[in-house]
């Protein structure tokens, strides 16, 4: 039994057995990026964030736009793969690996950013020793310790069944295998233990999800200023957290599965139904951004309008607008129908709502810091080389983290796998037969009293 | 019952000595429990810090009282997994 | 226990900026250049705003200076994660450069913009500094103190001539400095004090008041008001 199943998911051991060409290059091409990013990052320690294009009034805006953006990144993985588990949906089993190492990683890219946005990194210590749990910096800094401490336990158990194959099937890095695999053999006791972790892990980390992003957007509803204090934005930030974490995912996805020819196990229907969620949050996202802008609007309130306006016909309207055609109008053209070339499309419409959710947090941060409720002159922002090479830099460093994450472990969970092609199918009728309408044989033959 | 066969065989594992192997093994325990217990006792330092300043304590006594149980079930979690899979060795 | 304030007599305000340069001098703020102050990051702890008339734009309808408002609900305190801004018991909110890590969230908090950067270290060299103000480093937030340093100065000669500190022996360098005596700086709560008084005139008014901030900085509105 073990032979057969071993050369049918060969394809899933080959990058952690060879490397090829292509991997150097990635690797390559990421370390250039990482490197301006770096420069980047060590001309503003030594000289000074005067380096980059903040200023007053508009102190936050790169960093800031960038430590949302990750952090909403972060809840693609271990949300839908939760979600999905919890939901009992087969079709999840090639995807959540991926899912959970992109929320492992992207955590540590988006925390940080605000590290990278301290005007005194040397100090960060200070969060630590003298932290005020009044400020909402705070809550993020709690939140998201927890997160990504539930996250990388979220990653870890599922994996170790795989670590196992990995122990006794590939030569190299036994050590590390061996240690990683807690002593797995498959025995009816640790599949039981398995199993009841995940489940309880599956539960858990959605509060702490919902939690993370909705004390992100604290950082700024908790202000007073203007189209910043608003309620919806707890509910709003969580939306787009997901919507930009389910594109995430797809990306890397149909990047998976083209450099390691991964076409067997992520079929079209596994997009099919990822665009069909993509779809669904386009819309839901669309409804908040609709109810949030229509609000202001409606109220009239002139410092909500100056920000307002900023953003609809103001200097900030390529960039409002651009939000509106990627986060909305390209995807929902591309997803409302996926029958041919699901791929394609789904693609496309990823790759959009990646750069308009981008859009979105940018959207958010820099109008209302740009309008000041005083006299005080409109403040323009334009980021600098830094600023850029800090972006690129971070995007790259994520994506490393990634490909050597793929060449330590299996990107798609074989157990999982494994476990769907022997119990998946049987599980699957069986709770379908739960479903129909019961043909037994009623226990009174009279009709009801009462009528 | 889903059976995730990961190991197949009933081998002894080959290379590194069965000992070694145990102790880095308690040792992640060990560092999981040093993380999340060092992050309960900065949550209570902080609101130590708050109580003596009197700077709205509700708001870290709040929010500990959320926090601690969490950070404490992941720990709870780990270490049954750990328990769970690791302690399994020596009763086959 | 003292409260500082300040009311400010917009009818007797000519935008001078005499209280700028005073309060620049006396607080080692730093000139951050001509090329940094284009990019917005110039360093004035009272800044003299100017409202424009909507109806004849480029016409000045008004100038408002605007020191730090220390406010006695203030938004900034609120937000700051280490403890490097709080409200003290004098009612002064205090900016403790030692301990700011520089996050800027008081600076978006701030709906008064009183808040500055040091973007670069503006103060490598400086020539004629006032010993009794620290000079700020790089990467930390610094605004308007009421210039506490020389209430500190002020008690401590009290302290040493064994007696109390006298009304009018603590002033702010933009209150000494205004030739129109349009700013009076004083303890809000003695009732004695000219503060006080001008608090309750019939000309006051507190800026974004609806926000709850209750700023210490009080203005008196130009013309005769209901008086």
């Amino acid at each position: 039994m073990a032979d057969r199943a071993d050369t049918r998911d060969a394809a899933l051991l080959a990058p952690i057995e060879l490397t090829g060409r292509g991997f150097y290059l990635t690797v390559g091409l990421l370390s250039l990026l990482i490197l301006w990013g770096a420069i980047a990052y060590w001309t503003q320690f030594d000289e000074g964030l005067g380096v980059t294009g903040l200023h007053q009034p508009v102190s936050w805006g790169f960093y800031v736009t960038n430590f949302v953006f990750f952090i909403g990144i972060s809840h693609a993985g271990t949300l839908i793969s939760a979600i999905l588990r919890l939901s009992k949906a087969e079709w999840r089993r090639p995807i959540t690996r991926m899912a959970e190492v992109i929320t492992v990683m992207v955590l540590f890219i988006g925390a940080g950013q605000i590290l990278v946005d301290l005007g005194r990194p040397d100090r960060m210590m200070n969060i630590i020793r003298y932290g005020r749990y009044q400020s909402p910096l705070l809550w993020d800094a709690t939140s998201i310790s927890a997160y990504l401490t539930a996250s990388i336990v979220y990653l870890y158990i599922p994996m170790i069944p795989d670590i196992a194959i990995l122990r006794d099937r590939l030569g190299k890095r036994k050590l590390l295998y061996t240690v990683l695999a807690l002593g797995w053999q498959g025995t009816e006791h640790q599949q039981k233990v398995l199993n009841r972790a995940i489940a309880i892990m599956a539960v858990l980390v959605i509060p702490i999800a919902v939690s993370v992003h909705s004390v992100v957007s604290f950082v700024f509803s908790m202000t007073l200023q203007p189209m910043w204090r608003s309620t919806i934005f707890g509910p709003y930030f969580v939306v787009g957290a997901i919507f930009s974490g389910i594109a995430a995912l797809i990306v890397a996805m149909l990047v998976f599965r083209k450099a390691y020819g991964l076409h067997g196990y992520l079929k079209p229907i596994h997009f099919r139904y990822l665009g069909q969620l993509l779809l669904v949050m386009s819309l839901l996202w669309f409804y908040f951004t609709f109810a949030e802008y229509l609000t202001a609007y409606y109220g009239n309130e002139p410092e909500e309008m100056h920000v307002f306006w900023a953003k609809f016909s103001g200097p900030f309207w390529p960039f409002f607008w651009g939000m509106a055609l990627t986060n909305f109008v390209i995807p929902v053209l591309c997803l409302v129908r996926l029958g041919r070339r699901t791929i394609g499309k789904v693609l496309i419409a990823s790759l959009s709502v990646t750069v308009g959710m981008w859009l979105e947090r940018f959207i958010i941060v820099v109008p209302t810091l740009s309008n000041p409720r005083l006299p005080f002159g409109e403040g323009i922002y334009f980021p600098t080389w830094v600023e850029w090479g800090e972006l690129a830099g971070s995007f790259a460093l994520f994506a490393l983290f990634f490909v050597l994450f793929t060449k330590l472990f299996p990107v798609i969970s074989i157990w999982e796998i494994r476990e769907g092609r022997e119990v998946g199918l049987k599980e699957v009728e069986e709770r379908l037969l739960t479903y129909l309408p019961d043909t037994a044989e009623p226990r009174h033959a009279e009709p009801e009293r009462g009528w | 019952m889903p059976s995730p066969s990961g190991g197949g065989d009933m081998r002894r594992v080959t290379g590194a000595p069965d000992r070694t192997v145990r102790a880095l093994q308690w040792a992640m325990a060990g560092l999981a429990v040093l993380f999340i217990g060092g992050i309960v006792v900065w949550i209570i330092h902080l609101i130590r810090t708050a109580w003596q300043l009197q700077d709205v304590p509700s708001a870290s006594i709040g929010i500990s009282l959320v926090a601690i149980p969490v950070f404490l079930t992941l720990l709870g979690v780990i270490l049954y997994v750990f328990w769970g899979l690791l302690g399994d060795r020596g009763e086959r | 226990m003292a409260l500082w304030g300040m009311v400010i007599d917009l009818d007797r305000c000519t935008g001078c900026q005499a209280c700028v340069m005073a309060c620049k001098a006396e607080n080692n703020v730093p000139a951050v250049g001509a090329k940094e102050a284009h990019r917005g990051r110039i360093i004035s702890w009272m800044q003299v705003l100017t409202e424009e008339d909507e109806e004849h734009p480029g016409e000045v309808k008004r100038f408002l200076p605007r020191p730090c408002l220390q406010c006695d609900n203030p938004p900034c305190t609120k937000v700051c994660p280490v403890y490097a801004t709080y409200r003290n018991p004098e009612g002064i909110v205090a900016q403790i450069y030692a301990r700011c890590i520089g996050c800027r969230f008081c600076m978006a908090a701030c709906p008064y913009n009183a808040k500055y950067f040091n973007w670069y270290r503006y103060q490598k060299d400086a020539p004629g500094q006032n010993p009794d103000v620290s000079v700020r480093p790089k990467g930390v937030v610094e605004k308007c103190t009421f210039c506490h340093h020389r209430l500190q100065k002020a008690r401590e000669r009290a302290l040493a001539e064994r007696r109390e500190l006298a009304p009018g022996e603590y002033v702010t360098a933009c209150a000494e400095a205004c030739p129109a005596r349009a700013i009076v700086f004083g303890d809000l709560s003695d009732p004695g004090s000219e503060v006080f008084r001008l608090a309750r005139s019939p000309r006051a008014f507190r800026l974004q008041e609806e926000l709850g901030t209750k700023p210490k900085v009080i203005y008196l509105t130009e013309g005769e008001g209901r008086g």
